[in-house]
């Protein structure tokens, strides 16, 4: 079910486990719990004055329609314009709808205005709570109120990407090269995490690294890279409808489309065994508690890095074993 | 979904399959012939690794098959202690490293010469290392598979040839993933194409089991059934079915093809 609303078709992700022959409960469930929660916050919400030109935009597991019974309330208010005072809804308003705690570093529960996201990209004035707060909106945002906000905001951060040097059917490198670079800082930012927090916590990000992190990269690259067949005049529009669907579709799209339903279908099959466990608030309590030293004699983390094993070995597959993808990661990925 | 039949085996591949149709009008699952070429599948495909099994003249010196398994590969061994003499050997072996230079590594366990029960067996199973992904055992030489419970998702089946009365078809593997819901498909494409040319076994499986498959084990077979060398001919009529299976290691169980 699409958490917008916009269709009652069945997803890709739904078409690819009928196609393969396994089931996602856990996953369609947790899509089933993002859509009834969103109804609800918007709900609240509507209450308060909202900004004709502001959205609040739900990210992380709101983003990814991957709610467990744990899962932090990442948000954002968003300007679509230049930085202003007097927003409504205020933060504090939207605080007391979206109260459980974001990660710790100061990326969520602020005002972002459209400017700084498209005047930021390179070079110092670039930091690292810049491009994730970019690449989040990119890659896994809905908008709870202000849609047309939200819709002009990430229009506007497209097109500054396609705004130049941008072919026909031809990967547009800008962008790609922001989806690469900010999987390499979640990546490289794991180990900095682990080092300031001296280990707590290691075993739950680990697990999200291989797996979470790892199908969000992928559900940014795919649409990218699948620019190679559209002319330039058409990738804004093809990488907003992409990037609207939760990665997990865009994912499991992508298997679709290159006739890899069964690699897919292990693929999402052990994403969703791994959202059964996040759920699982012993699993999760485990999970968190686990540090590096002690993770290789762990049953639950040996769960875990199967799970992961299968993520990556199937999304492998789909990159360098396909007609359309082999050759465009040869070309584009590495340089 | 065990016992569900999927149409289409060779539906999983970039351009339309061909489909082969019966006199009687059905469609054979394992002879969808596929149009991408076998020698372009293999090149692509990058997680192949070495079953020690076939190189014979190395046997018990554990650090040798691993360098000649490494030569072949560094993405997938596959250790195998075919005789239960060979256990302790490997384990002392495995024992002594924090992991070995493969990123998915599998050990057969013993198949011959059992004289171990199948709990005190899988006791001796369960103090693998854990870097040890997968432990691959033949279904038929099992007494009591539910003994084997505790090693989860370690633990992979392997499908068998025509010649073995147990574990050959999705029928007859179906009471053992039954009893062992955690295990793994090692799907042996040899073995299963034994059972008909069709290929209708291999594809079978792949319906039943797919959502389980761990590993292949990729050769072709001799007359007498033992594992040789993947033949040109294997290759282009397994195409369809390997590349059902382009996310999992193959294990060649015989020596690379030249």
């Amino acid at each position: 079910m699409d958490p917008r609303g916009a269709t009652a078709e069945l997803s890709a992700l739904e078409r690819l486990a009928a196609s393969a022959g396994i089931e996602v409960p856990n996953l369609l469930a947790a899509r089933e719990r993002t859509a009834t929660a969103m109804v609800e916050r918007r709900r609240t919400l509507a209450e308060s004055p909202i900004d004709e030109d502001v959205a609040v935009v739900v990210m992380g597991s709101w983003g990814r329609r991957e709610l467990t019974s744990a899962s932090d309330d990442d948000w954002l208010l968003l300007i679509d314009g230049p930085a202003r005072a007097g927003v409504h809804p205020s933060p504090d308003e939207v605080g007391r709808v979206l109260p459980r705690a974001a990660g710790r570093e100061g990326i969520f529960e602020s005002v972002v205005d459209r400017d700084a996201l498209t005047t930021r990209i390179g070079l110092a004035r670039d930091t690292n709570e810049s491009l994730t707060r970019r690449m989040l909106l990119l890659l896994e945002s809905v908008p709870l109120v202000g849609p047309a906000a939200h819709h002009g905001v990430i229009t506007a951060l497209l097109e500054t990407y396609l705004g130049a040097g941008v072919k026909d059917c031809q990967p547009p490198r800008f962008l790609l090269n922001d989806v690469i670079r900010y999987w390499r800082t979640v990546a490289v930012d794991f180990e900095g995490k682990d080092r300031d927090r001296a280990g707590a916590g290691w075993g739950l990000r680990n697990a999200k690294l291989r797996t979470s992190r790892k199908l969000l990269f992928a559900g940014g690259l795919l649409p990218v890279l699948e620019c190679h067949s559209l002319r330039r005049t058409d990738m804004v529009d093809h990488l907003r409808a992409r990037l609207a669907l939760p990665p997990t579709d865009r994912v499991a799209q992508a298997f679709l489309d290159q006739g890899l339903a069964d690699a897919g279908g292990r693929c999402l099959a052990a994403y969703d065994e791994f959202i059964a466990l996040l759920d699982d608030t012993a699993t999760r309590g485990r999970l968190s508690a686990l540090g590096r030293a002690d993770a290789a004699t762990d049953e639950t983390f040996a769960r875990v890095r199967r799970i992961g094993r299968q993520v990556e070995q199937a999304l492998l597959a789909l990159l360098f074993e396909t007609r359309a993808f082999a050759p465009l990661v040869r070309q584009y990925v590495v340089f | 979904m065990p016992g569900k039949r999927r149409a289409g085996a060779g539906r999983a591949i970039d351009r339309p399959p061909i489909r082969v149709m019966r006199n009687d009008g059905s469609v054979s699952a394992g002879a969808l012939l596929d149009p991408v070429a076998a020698d372009e599948l293999f090149a692509a495909h990058v997680p192949i690794g070495a079953s020690s099994g076939y190189m014979a003249t190395l046997r018990g010196d554990w650090s040798a098959l691993v360098a000649t398994a490494r030569e072949v590969s560094p993405a997938a061994i596959e250790l195998s202690a075919l005789d239960e003499s060979e256990l302790d050997g490997l384990l002392t072996f495995l024992r002594s490293w924090d992991g070995l230079p493969f990123r998915y590594v599998s050990v057969h366990a013993p198949s011959k010469a059992r004289s171990l029960s199948d709990a005190d067996l899988a006791a001796v199973l369960g103090a693998l290392p854990p870097y040890v992904t997968a432990i691959v055992m033949h279904p038929d030489t099992l007494g009591d598979p539910a003994a084997l419970r505790h090693l989860g998702g370690r633990l992979v089946l392997e499908n068998m040839d025509r010649r073995k009365d147990d574990g050959r078809t999705a029928d007859e593997l179906s009471p053992f993933f039954a009893t062992l819901p955690d295990a793994g498909l090692c799907f042996d494409i040899a073995h299963a194409a034994s059972m008909d040319t069709d290929l209708d076994t291999a594809g079978g499986l792949l319906d039943s089991f797919g959502p389980r498959l761990r590993h292949v084990h990729l050769s072709s077979l001799d007359r007498s059934g033992a594992h040789v060398s993947l033949t040109q001919a294997d290759a282009a009529r397994f195409a369809p079915l390997l590349r059902r299976c382009a996310d999992v290691p193959w294990i060649l169980e015989a020596p690379p093809p030249s």
